[in-house]
């Protein structure tokens, strides 16, 4: 082939290896998420927080900006886990935003147009074809989680006047391991939901219910059977219990602070589980020209 | 080694058996892929990309096992399928290049041979619009440029002129026909009209209930045919017959002084002119015909279902 002789000629060059296909995928999958001008419009919103916290920090360190601009203050600022346990629960609330306009123009726009048969044709399996768009997800929440609470964390230890890293380490390991459990709990979720819903705002709106209606069921078990496992099905409570243990952080609703660590974990790993599931039984069907 | 072994293939769809026994060995450049609805001609070719793994018995794809070695086997496949699949919100080179670059290429040969392969299919106008503003026709055409574009060894063509108005499917046609000419990539054209696979294909796969009802060399079908005759005479026709018989020639009776034969190698029309001559007998009619596809494929679905044949003429 050649554009100017219009004819066939087949390809001899070199060829990439197969787990380049997955990479392939989610570069794709990166470029389509980041397309969008919401996309962009909500990780400057991400921006505000980390810019209003690193402000924080250069208060907190500095004592003549402390002295001017907190003079009135009855405390002083704080930099410690409670601080970084802030700023991530903020920045994961703005990660189920971007996931919920995010995960359906990963999934929707392949599955509008039946472009599996076409996709799943190529040397790529089911599992490289999610695992390649749950990379594209989990970079793109990744900007506006664990990156800028660890971009802080730097800031925190360079600013900081005493040796304060190593006493504090356990806060950046405890930030990065909540951050990175909710937005791949984040990512699997929006991409199930996608894959199942046909009209991207629609899936936008289900992936926010899917957030919010089992903790509105749960509180409604909760005060009905009067027990604590009820919040179970609350995730922003639940993963705020996990964020606060990882980072050790003090726990601030002791109503349902007894809920055990393996308990929050295994209903994550199940509601994992059953997104996984939804996703092998909506791409399986879908994988193959039905004839 | 063909280029698509089947080996007593049988692959069931939940307690269906789609395909039932495949045996055989396509080895042709276009090899033709027919049958009626349900006959399992899709399924033939989702197995053979490794989408549904045999219950029994092998496919293999230049002597790769079609399930075991899908990925290395999907990497030599162009595929084209049936119905609309592309993604839409994608100009037709961006996504000429994803298909490219998923099938192995690095980023900088797909866009070379995405651009190239969108020229060549007649898209290179219309390749930085977005895929969901093309036609039916350029759908069609955008299919087959990704399917060339990575250069595969196998175009599996699932059917190509599907929907399209008679131009376009001349255009399409003319396509597939070069594609062959220059010879590094084989066919599997699946389609319902038999034209289609007279003009491209060099070999039929005719399926049946699940089963393979024909596989016949077209070309050496047509071939035999050229001895085949049909006469319309006048006068003594049983004598006549009786005499070209007596050249060695096979041949049938009709009312009306119709006559078919099978005329050996050895012997020349002119002789059944001489022979007419000399019994009074007028030859009003010589027709030598060409058994078409339609015959062939009408004949399989005579045959006993299920029962495998190579067609005999």
């Amino acid at each position: 082939m050649s554009v100017y002789k219009n004819t066939y000629r087949a390809y001899t060059g070199p060829v990439t290896p197969l787990w380049m296909r997955i990479y392939v995928l989610a570069r794709y999958g990166f470029a389509e998420a980041w397309s969008s001008k919401i996309t962009v419009a909500l990780f400057t919103l991400s921006l505000l927080p980390f810019a209003v916290f690193l402000i924080g920090i250069y208060l907190a360190n500095n004592p003549l900006a402390q002295m001017v601009i907190l003079k009135n203050a009855s405390r002083g600022l704080n930099v410690d886990a409670a601080y970084f346990l802030n700023m991530l629960e903020i920045q994961s609330w703005i990660a189920l935003a971007i996931t919920a306009w995010v995960a359906p123009r990963l999934i929707g726009f392949d599955l509008a147009d039946n472009a599996l048969p076409i996709l799943l044709s190529h040397p790529i399996s089911r599992v490289g074809y999610v695992f390649g768009k749950f990379m594209a997800m989990f970079v793109s929440l990744s900007m506006v989680t664990w990156v800028p609470c660890l971009l802080l964390f730097v800031y925190q230890c360079y600013s900081s006047a005493q040796p304060w890293a190593a006493a504090h380490l356990s806060i950046a390991v405890g930030v990065f391991i909540g951050a990175v459990i909710w937005i791949a709990f984040l990512s699997i979720l929006g991409l199930a939901l996608s894959s199942w819903v046909k009209w991207r705002v629609v899936a936008t709106g289900a992936i926010f219910a899917a957030i919010f209606v089992p903790a509105g069921v749960g509180a409604i078990v909760s005060a009905v059977l009067r027990t604590q496992w009820g919040f179970l099905l609350n995730l922003p409570v639940t993963m705020s219990i996990l964020w606060q243990r990882l980072l050790g952080a003090p726990e601030f609703m002791r109503s349902v602070a007894s809920l055990p660590t393996p308990a929050i974990v295994t209903v994550l790993v199940l509601a994992c589980l059953l997104c996984v599931a939804m996703l092998n039984a909506r791409i399986r069907a879908r994988e193959v020209v039905r004839g | 080694m063909g280029v698509i072994d089947l080996d007593r293939l049988e692959v069931r769809l939940g307690a269906r058996t789609v395909l039932d026994g495949l045996t055989g060995e396509l080895q042709g450049n276009a090899i033709g892929l027919l049958g009626p609805n349900g006959a399992g001609k899709s399924t033939l070719i989702n197995t053979l990309l490794g989408f549904h793994p045999p219950s029994k018995g092998t496919a293999r794809v230049f002597g790769l096992d079609a399930h075991r070695d899908r990925a290395r086997i999907r990497g030599a496949i162009g595929y084209m399928p049936e119905n609309d699949s592309f993604i839409g919100n994608m100009t037709g080179v961006h996504f000429v290049r994803y298909m490219a670059e998923l099938a192995g290429l690095p980023p900088g040969p797909a866009l070379e041979r995405a651009h190239e392969a969108l020229f060549y299919v007649g898209l290179g106008e219309v390749r930085y619009r977005k895929v969901n503003s093309y036609s039916l026709g350029m759908k069609q055409l955008i299919k087959l440029a990704q399917a060339l574009a990575h250069g595969p060894k196998l175009l599996i063509l699932d059917e190509p002129t599907n929907g399209l108005d008679p131009m376009a499917r001349q255009r399409m046609i003319q396509l597939v026909k070069e594609i062959r000419k220059e010879g590094s990539v084989k066919l599997l054209i699946s389609s319902h009209l038999l034209r289609d696979i007279d003009e491209t294909c060099d070999e039929v796969l005719i399926l049946k209930n699940g089963r393979i009802a024909a596989l016949c060399n077209i070309e050496a079908e047509r071939r035999s045919n050229r001895s085949f005759m049909e006469l319309e005479t006048v006068g003594a026709t049983e004598k006549f017959s009786v005499s070209i018989r007596g050249l060695g020639c096979e041949c049938a009776c009709f009312p009306g002084g119709r006559i078919k034969l099978v005329i050996p190698d050895n012997i020349e029309v002119r002789d059944l002119y001489v022979i007419a001559s000399e019994q009074g007998v007028q030859i009003r009619r010589m027709n030598q015909r060409r058994d078409s596809l339609e015959d062939i494929f009408l004949r399989a679905m005579d045959n006993e279902p299920g029962r495998p044949a190579h067609v005999s003429l």
